[in-house]
């Protein structure tokens, strides 16, 4: 009988895996006004880029995972220049539905080049540890540390610095922002280039906890955008605590239905806060 | 060849039905709907289920949808009170828990192994050419919705419909009751797609949940914006395009020998994908935009 202690511990996780994304998720959509369907599967493409390094050029696993950050930023910015860019006037909605066909566009190229298969990184297999009655995996302890400090460090990034600020100004009143000198493409550039980074960094994360396939990042799709909307849009300390509570709930609640609901209980979250909170935990803008 | 035809054809009638039910929602009211592919569900498994349980098909398919069009008027309700961006992840996540359900309770539903034995009406009668008399059935029933459709459109009701998609305040201060003609419009559509699900089921005899996977929906979507959203006509030759092409790239597997099924399958989706945001960038008004004051 496992504890229902483990099932937390597993969530927690799983809620520091789903906090990249979501930071990213949320920060683009209050910045660019629509929901990036695409985010998710950033995941997927940041899996697969360390899945090269790491099996075909032999790298480890941490080179492969920085590797993954920077190619994925670059993807998220390609994208932009070549789908959202031309769109940036346009209706929210014509925004997301562009995005999905991005999305699309991208899981189909890993299937094309990977196939369907289930793969996993060439890393050194260790035993989970025993605390305090858990089953730890090392694994799991440095996805939750450097998930704690890339948090950490996004979080500075707002608050302290020149761009991080400039980004938080054009969220709030894009106009007023750019009247005031903030160059707004340069901020929305380095905003994708940073969320594609996360995104891309917890898509390793998430191979290396589960395993790499193509829907892995685009299956999060709901979960992501629960966790964003609990958090309140626009906001990352918001979007980290809602991505916590979402990853313990889908764990907990698989003592209660299957796992395959998991699903499921995303998107009551999400149906539940936008009927009683619509501008979630951070109620800063809904 | 002709057998290959008439299927496609088949396939095409039931995808503009869908798209025509999209239509009513998007096109017409303006209102967000990534989940068409729950009421096709539900339409296809309402009457598979009833049909294969000995409910006369008489009463499986008005039934079928009833519920379909029921489920949307009750999603409706709901979701019809967030803003659009919003909207768009209900809908979605609303399909896609309906698949799991179809999915895991597999006591109602059969499960992941599907139904089978769902019954093809008239079979014993036309039994030696049931393809094309199948396919009469499905384009009577594109032709009856489209007429209906046109019909709705130009009708008072249409015109409050497209003044809502242009401006629920205006339409609002105007004295029209704004929410329970959304509601209606989504149902409408909802019963449609449903329709369009009814004819899917008996016409493959055999349903199962991952037919109706999410990129089903995007496909519906692609096929409204290439014809031109907001117009019948362009929902019917939106749904035609797009079947050329899913169909015409399956036949670049002869072209390109080491192009494997899945290798297949990924292009033509990554071409599915490309052409949808090309449109959204270059022409979202489609291949037939609507004509103003039409």
């Amino acid at each position: 009988m496992t504890p229902i202690a483990q099932y937390v511990f597993n969530g927690v996780v799983t809620g520091g895996i789903l906090a990249l994304p979501a930071v990213a998720f949320s920060l683009l959509w209050g910045l660019l006004r629509f929901p990036n369907f695409a985010v998710s599967t950033y995941l997927t493409v940041g899996a697969y880029v360390a899945l090269m390094l790491n099996r075909d050029a032999r790298a480890s696993i941490e080179l492969a995972w920085l590797g993954a950050l920077v190619v994925t930023g670059v993807v998220a910015l390609a994208v932009d220049r070549t789908a959202f860019r031309p769109m940036r006037d346009r209706r929210p909605f014509s925004l997301a539905i562009a995005s999905i066909g991005v999305a699309f566009v991208l899981e189909n190229v890993v299937r094309f080049v990977w196939g369907n298969d289930f793969r996993s990184y060439d890393v050194p297999v260790t035993r989970a540890m025993s605390m305090a009655g858990l089953r730890v995996g090392r694994d799991q302890l440095f996805i939750l540390a450097v998930a704690t400090g890339l948090m950490a460090l996004a979080q500075t990034f707002l608050l302290r610095t020149r761009l991080g600020i400039a980004m938080r100004a054009t969220a709030d009143n894009p106009r007023l922002a750019a009247v005031k000198g903030v160059p707004t493409e340069q901020v929305i550039a380095f905003a994708t280039f940073g969320g594609g980074a996360l995104a891309g960094g917890a898509g390793v994360f998430l191979g290396l906890d589960a395993s790499v396939d193509p829907l892995m990042g685009g299956g999060l799709i709901i979960s992501v955008f629960a966790a964003a909307i609990l958090g309140g849009i626009g906001s990352a300390p918001g979007a980290l605590a809602g991505a916590l509570i979402v990853g313990i709930m889908e764990e907990v609640g698989t003592l209660a239905v299957p796992p395959t609901y998991k699903t499921a209980i995303g998107f009551t979250i999400i149906l539940v806060v936008l009927l009683v909170r619509p501008s979630g935990l951070a109620g800063a803008r809904s | 060849m002709t057998a290959y035809l008439a299927a496609i054809a088949t396939l095409v009638g039931v995808r503009a039905l869908l798209t025509l039910g999209l239509n009513v929602q998007w096109g017409l009211t303006g209102l967000v709907n990534l989940g068409i592919v729950a009421f096709f569900a539900i339409g296809a498994y309402t009457s598979a289920l009833s049909a294969v349980g000995g409910v006369p098909l008489a009463l499986a398919w008005p039934a079928a949808i009833v519920l379909a069009a029921a489920a949307g008027a009750g999603l409706a309700m709901i979701a019809l009170r967030l803003r659009e961006d919003y909207l768009a992840i209900v809908t979605l996540g609303f399909a896609e828990v309906l698949r799991l359900v179809l999915l895991n309770e597999a006591w109602f539903t059969r499960g992941s192994n599907g139904v089978t034995g769902i019954p093809r009406p008239l079979h014993a009668r036309f039994a030696a050419h049931y393809d094309l008399f199948y396919l009469v059935l499905v384009l009577s029933a594109v032709a009856v919705v489209y007429v209906g459709l046109e019909r709705l459109r130009r009708s008072p009701f249409g015109r409050v419909l497209r003044a809502i998609r242009e401006d629920e305040i205006v339409a609002a201060v105007a004295g029209k009751p704004v929410f329970r003609f959304q509601v209606q419009a989504f149902a409408v559509g909802a019963g449609v797609a449903g329709l369009a699900g009814i004819l899917f089921a008996h016409y493959l005899a055999y349903v199962e949940p991952n037919m109706f996977l999410p990129q089903e929906s995007l496909f519906v979507w692609l096929a409204l914006i290439l014809g031109g959203s907001g117009n019948n006509r362009g929902a019917l030759l939106g749904s035609a395009v797009l079947l050329g092409l899913l169909e015409g790239s399956r036949f670049a597997k002869d072209l390109i020998p080491f192009l494997t099924g899945v290798r297949l399958a990924a292009m033509q989706q990554i071409l599915v994908g490309v052409v949808l945001v090309t449109l959204m960038i270059r022409r979202p008004e489609g291949l037939l935009p609507e004509k103003p004051g039409s």
